[in-house]
């Protein structure tokens, strides 16, 4: 769909010369997020630097009823950022002004397009954090955390990107700009900032975030424990919940990924290990230190080969420096994979790892496994030679045996990365019909019209607003590679 | 009461479990009358009643254990209650998960004894937990004292089982901790009051039981000097699990000697609640605060309603919200604005938060209660807030709001609701903006 010159001019008006890409080649570099299966490139790119234009913007598009498709950093998982119906694309990365840090009341407002750690960076040094730290922190955007309500490492003790929003200040589908909560606790109402996190865009646009920021631990404790395999790698994760604890980050590797990090970071994780657990404490000393004694003994008392605690923040920063640089470190593993971001009850993490282990089997493919083993969040990378459309053919298999078996277990396809067009095949695997006809008519409240985002995060985008057709997603011709 | 609805409705839950006449006495609210009482025994059955009254345009009152059930504007059709008590069982706690997924009309205090024989516990402490419901409390987002560390519904409800207006059976969430496959409906439904479905059964995130657990008190001459205790507390490296803060008549409902008490809870193992104890010690001290006092466990379930005890018969219940930073403030100026009409006021405030209830008495003064509740509002949003009538009686519901203004935002909420219940069968009325 090619626009008309009337409303790229209209929409030039508002953002400028320099806050639109028209030429193809400009376009292109829009064309995916990290999910590069998927691929759309919009006919018009917007850069706004106010809420103001991004309501004009909005206005613009329903008065032409133009597809709107929402970016931050572009870092999503999850084909999120890309436009399989064309339309206009409004990117945030002008938008990263910090509006306000009101340490007072622990919250600070920021513009959509902010990179997640320069907030952080922003308030360390009075001693506080934003505690949603996804991988992609150094780059990934809030207003893009927010859409999809992103986790992280951390998020065992501190929660995900929600359990941190305080307010929303959004453009609807109605081309409304409106608040949503705010610093207050407890706003009248219901809880349209909870409702709005995690919508991917298909609501509305974000145009400021306030957010909780957290006062930084006085102590943090890092504990690195290494084990003959993921089985009881995973018993010992059971075995520290049953205790009473929760370390503020809980992570796996197994044996693939354990060489191949060793090969890029010089990581320093224990090379002939199956698996490597990463438990990280904080809170006040006394309790750090002596949660810290008692997840080393169990770790020893589940048959740990060996188990060594970070002496300073510098050994610290290495051992997290290999699990934040994982997905990367798979390039020495495969030159293509597919990344899952699916979810079991943490009890059956045993379960799910000998089943995964099976289905790489009967695939012919290595499995390698980095994750929050702490809440059960799995992210399988299926390695496959690209050249090899067979090999392909069999990730895409070995990727929905593992998604049907998850939910199979009582999980969820998706625990941290959304649904995108990636995953919006199988939400039908989780929901069922009546739960997915409520998202329907929930979404329609905020875009009747349907131009938010579509083809993002539901089965399929009906047209009138109302019934659920199970579809396929639409995905221009070539999508898949 | 329309006779042919009456028929379907005993044909659906049984006659034993449809209540009318004399015995629904326990059902009426504000003076009015339900149509009847009506007990499903499944989620079938709730999903027929619902249909059953819908057709026949009758509203339905989802109904807990009734301890919120005066909150609210009155509803502008009487209808019928839909109780939830034979749906309590307990249905899955896996110790190894973390999680637990209980039936609406089990109370909170049932939930927790049995998650706590296993070492665990739902970290939400509302009033009443004796009768409050795990729908009721959700439906209402009722909280207590250590929502401070642990945050509230929405922090720890991981999944949700609703019968929506059309009767369908709609699940949001799961059972996992992290999921963000689709909306976030469970967020919906947290204190929509019953306005948008019946609310089955719900998954929360769980705890482990800590090692040990205390209560304190420090008191203080005036309230805002316990009000600059509570900002060096929340500056300091101190992470307590409530941080409370009480005015003279609201301590002294918990006897703990009548003047303006911080109270600070802690969890944790016990060497690190003693080394917090003593940093308390030595933070309150040039602030004007006593000595560090221990409390008995019994205190905690009752300083969420220390403010509502503090009179046997008040006139009025607000909660009002603000800033962390102005409760003391506005707690003074609240009361002193109750004091200038003659009339004695109790406040107490979950302080690190930013939520306080008042309570007003009417004697000997009866008038002057409506424009001291039109005050507190005006300074609950000086203070970056909002307020909500909690209880009153009828009359002044008519002269003061029960809710606050939601702003723009009311009309979008105002359209969720009419999309997802457009007979406007569940609780017409009773919610923000006419919902």
């Amino acid at each position: 769909m090619a626009l008309s010159a009337q409303v790229v001019s209209a929409l030039a008006a508002i953002v400028g010369e320099t806050g639109i890409v028209v030429s193809p080649e400009g376009r292109m570099t829009y064309e995916c997020d990290m999910h590069t299966f998927y691929k759309g490139a919009p006919d018009v790119v917007v850069l706004p630097t106010s809420a103001e234009q991004v309501e004009a913007i909005v206005g613009v598009c329903r008065a032409h009823r133009v597809p709107i498709v929402p970016r931050g950093s572009g870092t999503g998982l999850i084909g999120g950022a890309m436009a399989p119906a064309g339309g206009v694309m409004v990117s945030m990365t002008r938008m990263n002004a910090i509006l306000e840090i009101d340490l007072a009341s622990r919250c600070a407002t920021v513009q959509p397009g902010l990179i997640n750690l320069w907030l952080t960076r922003a308030v360390a040094g009075r001693g506080w954090f934003f505690a949603p730290d996804p991988s992609s922190q150094m780059v990934s955007s809030i207003g893009g955390n927010v859409s999809t309500n992103a986790g992280g490492p951390h998020c065992l003790k501190y929660g995900i990107t929600t359990n941190h929003v305080l307010g929303l200040e959004i453009v609807t589908g109605r081309g409304e700009r409106l608040r949503l909560g705010g610093k207050a606790p407890d706003p009248p109402g219901y809880d349209l900032v909870g409702t709005a996190v995690g919508a991917e865009g298909t609501f509305g646009l974000v145009t400021a975030v306030t957010v909780r920021l957290l006062h930084a631990p006085e102590a943090v404790k890092t504990v690195l424990a290494a084990f003959r395999s993921v089985v009881e790698a995973s018993q010992t994760v059971s075995a520290i919940i049953a205790a009473g604890m929760i370390p503020a980050a809980l992570e796996m590797l197994d044996a693939a990924m354990i060489g191949a990090i060793n090969a890029g970071t010089g990581a320093g994780y224990p090379a002939d290990a199956g698996a490597v657990l990463l438990i990280e404490l904080d809170g006040p000393r006394a309790e750090v230190e002596a949660q810290g004694v008692r997840a080393a003994a169990l770790c020893r008392e589940h048959g740990a080969l060996s188990v060594s605690v970070a002496r300073d923040e510098a050994e610290r920063a290495l051992l997290w420096k290999g699990r934040k640089e994982a997905a990367g470190a798979v390039g020495r593993l495969t030159a293509a994979y597919l990344l899952q971001d699916a979810v079991v009850p943490r009890s059956k993490l045993p379960d799910i790892m000998r089943e995964m282990a099976a289905i790489g089997e009967r695939q012919g493919l290595l499995i390698a496994n980095v994750f929050h083993a702490g809440d059960g969040n799995l992210h399988p990378i299926i390695c496959y030679d690209d050249r090899d459309p067979a090999q392909l053919a069999r990730a895409k298999e070995a990727n929905e045996s593992l998604l049907r078996a998850c939910i199979a277990l009582g999980g969820s396809v998706t625990g941290e990365h959304g649904v995108g067009v990636d995953k919006a095949k199988n939400l039908p695997l989780q929901y069922g019909e009546a739960d997915l006809n409520f998202m329907y008519r929930l979404r329609g409240v905020f875009d009747p019209r349907g131009l938010m985002n579509p083809g993002k995060l539901l089965p399929s985008h009906p047209a009138c607003g109302e019934g659920f057709r199970p579809a396929r997603p639409v995905l221009p011709e070539g999508a898949w590679v | 009461m329309d006779p042919a609805l009456l028929d379907r409705l005993r044909a659906s839950v049984g006659v034993a479990h449809v209540l009318t006449g004399v015995d629904l006495s326990p059902y009426v609210v504000e003076g009015r009358t339900p149509k009847a009482a009506v007990f499903p025994g499944s989620l079938e059955e709730v999903a027929a009643v619902v249909r059953h009254a819908g057709a026949a345009g009758a509203p339905i009152l989802p109904w807990g254990g009734g301890t919120g059930a005066g909150v609210g504007a009155p509803t502008a059709r009487t209808g019928i209650v839909l109780g939830l008590s034979r749906l309590r069982r307990l249905v899955e706690h896996e110790p190894g998960d973390l999680t637990a997924t209980v039936e609406a009309g089990m109370t909170i205090e049932g939930l927790q004894t049995a998650l706590r024989a296993r070492g665990q516990w739902l970290s939400l402490d509302p009033p009443d937990a004796g009768r409050a419901t795990v729908g009721g409390v959700l439906a209402t987002n009722a909280s207590g004292p250590r929502r401070h560390l642990y945050g509230t519904a929405r922090d720890l409800l991981i999944g949700v089982t609703v019968v929506t207006a059309d009767g369908s059976v709609v699940r949001g969430g799961g059972k996992v901790v992290k999921n963000v496959a689709g909306y976030d409906l469970p967020k919906l439904f947290i204190g929509s009051y019953g306005t948008l479905g019946v609310i089955l059964d719900a998954t929360f995130k769980l705890r482990p039981v800590a090692d040990e657990e205390r209560l304190v008190a420090v008191a203080f001459e005036r309230v805002q000097d316990a009000g600059a205790a509570v900002r060096a507390v929340m500056a300091s490296d101190l992470i307590p699990s409530a941080l409370d803060l009480l005015d003279g008549p609201a301590s002294a409902a918990l006897a703990l000697g009548g003047t303006p008490t911080l109270v600070v809870g802690f969890d944790g193992l016990a060497e690190q609640i003693e080394w917090q104890l003593a940093e308390l010690a030595g933070l309150v001290k040039p602030l004007g605060g006593g000595e560090v006092t221990a409390l008995p466990a019994g205190t905690w379930p009752r300083l969420a309603c220390a403010a509502r005890d503090a009179f046997d018969a008040p006139a009025a219940v607000m909660v009002l919200s603000v800033l962390p930073t102005r409760v003391a403030d506005t707690m003074a100026r609240g009361a002193a604005a109750a004091r200038a009409r003659g009339l004695p006021s109790a406040w107490a405030a979950h302080a690190g938060v930013g939520t306080m209830t008042a309570a007003l008495v009417a004697e000997p003064e009866p008038g002057g209660v409506g424009a001291t509740l039109t005050e507190w509002r005006a300074l609950a949003r000086e203070g970056g807030g909002h307020a909500t009538l909690l209880w009153a009686p009828l009359a002044m519901k008519s002269q003061v709001p029960v809710w606050d203004d939601p702003g723009p935002a009311g009309r979008l909420m105002q359209r969720i609701k009419a999309q997802l219940d457009p007979g406007n069968v569940f609780n017409p009325g009773r919610f923000v903006a006419g919902i």
